[in-house]
């Protein structure tokens, strides 16, 4: 498929007649640094080319969130993998507004930019409307951005030189009630009820199916969440290598301390 | 001064002047003279002149008299409308008004208009325009009809029909359209309340009643508010206040009545012979 | 000496908005005057951005337009954003963003934004050219502004009047809306006999929260009252045109 160079291969968002992307397959991307993320950036955009970026993303570390009445909850595995490493460094949940959260999976610093991008995005929001941004509006700025990769036309921007390699959890509450999204670097999302990414999505989002129901309360979740991350956790499962947060209607985003996450995995 | 007398000389005090342009370069604004925004207009026809006029009086553009009088009587077959500064247009033509009666006093013949429209222009050119009078003077004499415009720096006009003030492009229009010579009392009439319409339909500075006035050779008839367009609608509520709505602060109350005793004092006695001189 | 072009004129008019505790309403005249001219007599000075929101613009009247277009193209942008339509707070707060982004070449325009928040209560929202704003009970702004205020001031919030002996409560904080109608239209008739810059005719709207039965609004002539409520079962919005002198 790959073996001849067309006219379709150069630029990474030229699509071919049969609505392929070649340039992400063949040698051009430039991503100046070590090859194996090369190899990751090319990993991407075939993947997106065939819908399946997910595949690639199985990689990282497995993320759940889970939506009840009360509140969102995510939980995240932090893969300490070094008894020299401070686990608490490992930062895979972060706060985007107070009533936002988001967690990650897969190339996490590229979630930086895309955290970054949907803070200004909520403040902007705040300080032009004097109201919290919607879940999804908030998600949606955040997908835009996933696809400003390629060459910059003319004018605008510099681009960026390949597409994101993380996708997200955004968790937070509006007039809508408490909502979860799932975006993938692909520029899609979705909402969810439960949904779980990452190495161990795939054993988590059936447990998840199975034990996931409409009137969950958010202790129930929180104890579902750190169950489904002790399945396909290698480690055992602790305080230092879990991480947990939620979003509720009255608090707004927390990341549970060390002593709230410990009283939790007592009850689990 | 000198002169300790209560006798002031004719014409304007410029004592002021001194202190005011001190003042003024301070920064304290002059105050603003009441300006009769205006319509008015004139009109010759078979008989005789009509004059009009609306009857806005304006501050700014606040409206300071919703029913002014803009025809001036000059004498009784002379009329004149002003436009321009109140105070001045009533003072000039009520001056004009004094000396046209002496002059007529002293020849003993019914004055003329070109009297009254000379004496005008000399007293506005000698104050090159300081006294913001816009006149529309017409009347009947023994030479016949005559209708004039007289500027404020002094300028004079004779024309068969005539606008002045804010509103003056509006009527002339009316006039420019409608008049024609020879016409009887009641066309120059419905012209000339159209005319002022005009100007208090589409311009600002005019509004309310027109007051017109028709001079003939030996009847001159002042038609004090002649149309009534801008009658005020009815309020929707009445704005009376309950007795005891107005707050105080302190009450104090204070008897007028006041009781008094006279004691006539005893009768004083007679030091000497010398009685006082009371012639 | 040099002479500048100015880019700035004044045309005259006054608006005025009153909230009620469940309705609100945005009033202007339609005149629209440069000097001693009169440039027409029904330019609407008064708009409906939503079925919750009215924006009175008063001032310099091309900027007043523009920004009007902008803020509804801006609340277009929002709907398809954010999949509903802008909430009054937020609008209030647009308009302030908007303004201030002019903040050295301002649009030379006093707005008055009235409507009903998402509480349900009734809003004034006034602002000055340059985006400083406020919620308010009632607010005049335009060339009689200073004929009307004081008497809004007396009138709805009983400025300068002690309150009647033994009444609970004092004075009443919102008043029913027939009683808000003829103190605007009482407002208007009385501006247009003392400002030259006021006349014509009055148009005014009314906002009605949810569900709010139209009381008040029956006493008036049917002709001169239209309904302009984009979509059904939410708040409603009337138009009330009336004439007022043209001289």
């Amino acid at each position: 498929m790959f073996l001849t160079r067309s006219e379709y291969d150069r630029g990474v968002n030229t699509f071919s007649p049969e609505g392929r992307l070649f340039q992400g397959g063949t040698s051009r991307i430039c991503y100046r640094g070590n090859q194996g993320k090369r190899e990751i950036a090319l990993d991407i955009c075939l993947n997106i080319n065939d819908g399946e970026c997910f595949v690639f993303l199985q990689l990282g570390s497995t993320t759940v969130g889970v939506r009840t009445p009360e509140g969102v909850v995510l939980g995240v595995e932090k893969r300490v993998q070094s008894p020299l490493l401070e686990s608490s460094t490992i930062e895979k949940i972060v706060e985007i507004d107070t009533h936002l959260g988001c967690a990650m999976s897969g190339l996490t610093a590229d979630a930086r930019t895309m955290i970054d991008h949907a803070r200004v995005t909520a403040q902007n929001h705040a300080f032009t409307y004097d109201e919290p941004i919607k879940v999804e509006s908030v998600t949606q700025a955040v997908c835009d951005l996933a696809l400003r990769f390629g060459e910059s036309v003319h004018d605008e921007d510099a681009m960026m030189s390949r597409p994101f390699g993380v996708a997200l959890l955004i968790a937070g509450t509006d007039e809508n009630g408490p909502q979860l999204f799932h975006t993938d670097p692909s520029g899609t999302f979705m909402r969810y009820d439960a949904k779980a990414i990452g190495s161990g999505s795939e054993a988590a989002q059936a447990e998840l199916q199975d034990k996931w129901h409409t009137r969950m309360t958010l202790r129930e979740a929180q104890i579902l969440t750190l169950r489904i991350l002790k399945q396909v956790m290698e480690e055992k499962l602790d305080q230092h290598n879990v991480q947990l947060a939620q979003v509720t209607k009255d608090n707004g985003f927390q990341i549970l301390n060390e002593t709230e996450l410990r009283s939790v995995i007592e009850e689990m | 001064m000198a002169n300790a007398s209560a006798y002031r000389g004719t014409g304007f005090d410029f004592s002021n002047y001194a202190r005011n342009s001190f003042l003024e370069k301070k920064g304290v604004p002059l105050p603003k003279a009441t300006s009769t925004g205006t319509t008015i207009v004139g009109c010759i026809f078979k008989d005789g002149v009509v004059l009009g006029a609306d009857t806005r009086a304006t501050e700014g553009d606040i409206v300071a008299d919703k029913n002014c009088e803009k025809i001036h009587y000059i004498t009784e077959n002379i009329r004149c409308c002003g436009a321009g500064t109140a105070a001045d247009t009533e003072f000039t033509t009520a001056m004009i008004s004094s000396n046209m009666e002496l002059h007529s006093l002293s020849t003993g013949r019914i004055p003329r208009v070109v009297t009254a429209m000379t004496m005008l222009k000399q007293y506005l050119f000698r104050y090159q325009g300081h006294v913001g009078a816009a006149l529309v003077l017409g009347g009947v004499d023994s030479t016949g009809s005559h209708l004039f415009t007289i500027a404020p720096h002094g300028s004079a006009d004779k024309l068969p029909y005539v606008t002045m003030g804010s509103g003056s492009l509006a009527a002339m229009a009316v006039f420019e359209s409608g008049w024609k010579p020879n016409m009887d009392r009641q066309e120059a009439l419905n012209l000339v309340v159209a005319a002022v319409s005009a100007g208090i339909f589409n311009d600002l500075g005019s509004g309310s009643n027109v007051d017109t006035c028709v001079i003939t050779k030996d009847h001159t008839e002042m038609l004090r508010n002649y149309r009534k367009p801008n009658e005020r609608v009815q309020k929707e509520n009445t704005y009376k206040f309950r007795r005891g709505t107005t707050a105080w602060t302190k009450e104090k109350i204070r008897e007028l009545v006041v009781d008094e005793t006279v004691v006539p004092l005893p009768h004083p006695v007679s030091a000497g012979g010398d009685a006082m001189d009371t012639s | 000496m040099q002479r500048q072009f100015n880019p700035y004129t004044e045309n005259g008019g006054t608006i005025l908005a009153i909230a009620g505790a469940d309705f609100a309403v945005i009033a202007g005249d339609t005149r629209q005057t440069e000097g001693f001219n009169i440039q027409t007599r029904y330019a609407p000075k008064v708009f409906r951005l939503t079925d919750k929101a009215v924006l009175a613009v008063n001032g310099f009247a091309a900027d007043g337009n523009m920004f009007v277009k902008k803020v509804k193209q801006r609340l277009e942008w929002y709907r398809h954003a954010h999949a509903k339509d802008m909430p009054l707070r937020a609008i209030a707060r647009l308009i302030q963003t908007m303004l201030y982004a002019q903040r050295f070449f301002p649009y030379y325009v006093y707005n008055i934004l009235g409507g009903i928040e998402d509480d349900g209560s009734g809003a004034v929202y006034s602002f000055d050219p340059v985006g400083s704003y406020e919620r308010e009970t009632c607010r005049a702004a335009g060339a009689a502004q200073q004929l009307v205020q004081p008497f809004l001031d007396n009138q709805i919030y009983f400025k300068n009047q002690v309150p009647p002996p033994g009444v609970a409560g004092g004075h009443p904080t919102h008043l029913p809306l027939d009683r808000v109608l003829s103190i605007v239209t009482d407002s208007f008739t009385s501006a247009t006999e003392r400002h030259i810059e006021v006349g014509d005719g009055l148009e005014l709207y009314v906002v009605l929260a949810k569900g709010r039965s139209p009381q008040g609004l029956e006493g008036l002539r049917a002709a001169h009252v239209r309904e302009v409520t984009g979509h059904t079962d939410g708040e409603r919005v009337f138009v009330i045109n009336q004439e007022l002198k043209k001289d």
